[in-house]
């Protein structure tokens, strides 16, 4: 196996960054099947950060949101989450790891035997507050618009306030780093824009960083930044504003499977 | 207070329908384990139910006599013998034999068994015989076992018809039961109508006599020890004859359970289908679960991304099979209590449900459903929470 950098270097690990990359190889499969997936990846996401991470399909997005989650074993190279190295950790040690991050997926996945309450509360049953998990639910979801919900099941929801309910779940112990995937594909344009809105304020008032993967355009003027994975390397890093611009310019200069098409 | 959403019965109960389903599921895994269960435990109780009237402590048979199948009588002077000891109140002579009895309506002949008792004596404890004691002192009279097979036609007081090609009049009706011994039905009546019926039927049947008795039971004095009683008249009486106490655990009621469990396959074809319904039970309660797991799969997969252990998810699992085996098995219970009844009344065979057995059924019932859940936790296991991105 060839490694793009045998003789990395590796930083000291730092407070203010709430994800700390460095050098970061990973594959798929064991042995002779083994195939590369991320190539030398460095990156450090500074805490209250929201960043998006785009890229054609097959790029390694997804693989690296689901690392810095710790849902995945890492062999090389080095993964700080929250001052926590996750390479070389079991998945016990995992487990404890993901108790501090909040994930939004792209379906909404709510136990639909549970009331909106009930999905939010399953959450903070995780920190052992047994006695207020309902307030803290409420609370939650409250805030995300839901009050007059609370008790209802998912099938009698929304698209978006099933979303939005998914999102209180993730968010209802005040994580420190939330991970998102294409939250708003299952959305309309304007449930989709409160999400990311209430995820930006979010970002601000608490500080918590955001790494979020997707494909909607409409969405990309939140980000402070931008990061472009192409076949499993960085390949760019950028402000919103400069990543619409050079994705303009490409698009006339080629007509390649490119999904920002303006 | 610590209060946990119960994840598991609020998913099973979620999809009512498929609850339902669930629990019928359970519930006849349940009942073809009660069923069968059923069958075995009546075949050998339904040996007892004649033995269990005998109205006395202690049985005398011929030594030969290994089973109630054996038609080897003893002498009946015997039974004179052991009235002489102290605390014998009694010893009764029954009389039984088979023979042909014409259903009146087909004139078709059947087998039934004949028990022939002195009508004053209280040898059986069943209440009709002193209804209709005075009856069964008229010729050619005698009493129909309501739980005869049907093949003997109709029971009911009044009917005329053959027994033994002789002319035999049902004065009444009593309820006991059929077992492999009686043929298609019991027959009682007294012991001077025996006589008329079996003393000379020809020169190919036995002879039968006072002078010979079939089982002899022998009624002691309230408060006797009985298994002291039991050594006394072994040590004295000759020993053509085998004196056992009537119950215990090497009583007559005893033997004859023990006779038919080892020289029959009866246990072995019925363990056999109890077994199988509850490995039907195991793959019925195992895709139950199997089918709750895949359909939330991704929920499951969230939970874990959320930082919630094997262990809990393994939980649920099992919380679930814990609740449909203990929900199945009532509806399972109760259903089986009605076909046993039916069973009973079709049979003549005698259906018990007795809180051992099942309270046996319901540690199986949760065994089952413990082990197709411990199947269906590795679909929990492998679930991986980096598939659902």
């Amino acid at each position: 196996m060839v490694k793009t950098q045998p003789q990395s270097t590796f930083d000291p690990p730092r407070d203010d960054l709430a994800v700390h990359i460095q050098h970061l190889n990973y594959f798929f499969g064991a042995g002779d099947l083994s195939k590369q997936v991320l190539f030398d990846i460095s990156l450090d996401l500074p805490r209250g950060q929201i960043v998006i991470l785009t890229g054609p399909s097959g790029s390694g997005k997804t693989t690296l949101l689901t690392l810095a989650g710790a849902l995945r074993r890492l062999q090389d190279g080095s993964l700080r989450v929250l001052g926590k190295e996750l390479v070389g950790l079991g998945d016990r040690a995992l487990v404890n790891v993901r108790r501090n991050i909040g994930f939004i997926f792209q379906a909404h996945n709510l136990f639909e035997s549970l009331t909106a309450s009930q999905n939010v509360e399953m959450a903070v049953e995780l920190t052992g507050n047994f006695s207020s998990k309902r307030d803290q639910a409420v609370a939650m979801l409250s805030a995300l618009g839901l009050a007059d919900r609370v008790d209802y099941k998912p099938q009698s929801l929304s698209g978006g306030q099933k979303q939005r309910v998914a999102i209180a779940r993730a968010l209802v112990n005040h994580p420190q780093l939330i991970l998102a995937d294409e939250p708003t594909a299952a959305l309309d344009k304007k449930s989709g824009r409160d999400v990311v809105t209430y995820l930006h304020n979010l970002s601000r008032q608490e500080g918590c960083t955001v790494l979020m993967v997707t494909h909607d355009n409409r969405i990309l003027d939140v980000a402070d930044r931008i990061i472009n994975l192409v076949d499993g390397r960085l390949e760019s890093d950028s402000t919103p504003n400069a990543f619409v611009h050079s994705k303009t310019q490409e698009a006339i200069a080629e007509v390649s499977a490119d999904m920002f098409i303006m | 207070m610590i209060k946990r959403i119960p994840l598991a019965w609020l998913n099973l109960t979620h999809d009512r329908r498929r609850f339902a389903t669930s629990l019928a599921g359970v519930g006849f895994a349940v009942l073809l384990m009660f069923m069968f269960n059923g069958f075995m435990n009546a075949l050998y109780d339904s040996q007892l139910q004649l033995l269990n009237r005998f109205n006395g402590e202690i049985i005398i048979v011929n030594r030969l006599r290994t089973n109630m199948f054996v038609p080897r009588a003893f002498a009946r002077r015997r039974l004179y013998q052991a009235r002489a000891f102290d605390g014998v109140q009694d010893a009764y002579a029954m009389y039984i034999s088979e023979v042909n009895w014409k259903n009146p309506e087909t004139r078709k002949s059947r087998g039934v068994r004949v028990i022939a008792i002195n009508p004053d004596e209280p040898v059986l404890n069943i209440p009709e015989i002193e209804t209709y004691q005075q009856l069964l002192k008229l010729p050619e009279t005698a009493l129909m076992d309501t739980k005869s097979r049907v093949e003997v036609g109709p029971v009911e007081p009044g009917i005329i018809s053959e027994l033994a090609d002789r002319r035999i009049r049902l004065v009444g009706t009593f309820t006991m039961g059929t077992d492999f011994a009686s043929g298609n039905g019991n027959l009682l009546m007294s012991d001077q109508n025996f006589l008329r019926y079996f003393a000379d039927r020809g020169p190919e049947e036995d002879k039968r006599s006072f002078a010979t008795v079939d089982i002899g039971v022998v009624k002691l004095e309230p408060g006797t020890n009985v298994e002291r009683m039991v050594n006394v008249l072994r040590e004295n009486l000759p020993n053509d004859v085998l004196v056992m106490a009537r119950d215990g655990d090497n009583g007559f009621v005893i033997r004859e359970r023990n006779y038919w469990q080892e020289n029959t396959n009866i246990g072995f074809v019925f363990s056999l289908l109890t077994s199988m319904g509850f490995f039907v039970g195991i793959i019925l309660v195992y895709q139950i679960l199997y089918t709750d797991v895949a359909d939330h799969w991704a929920e499951y997969a969230t939970l874990k991304a959320m930082g919630y252990k094997n262990g809990y998810l393994l939980g649920v699992v099992m919380q679930e099979a814990m609740i449909i085996s203990v929900l199945g098995f009532i509806p399972g219970v109760l259903v089986s209590q009605l076909l046993y009844t039916a069973a009973g009344n079709a049979t003549g065979l005698f259906f018990q449900m007795t809180p051992e057995r099942i309270v046996n059924l319901l540690i199986a019932t949760f065994i089952m459903c413990l082990v197709s859940g411990a199947i269906a936790v590795r679909k929990v296991q492998t679930t991986d929470p980096a598939d659902v991105f």
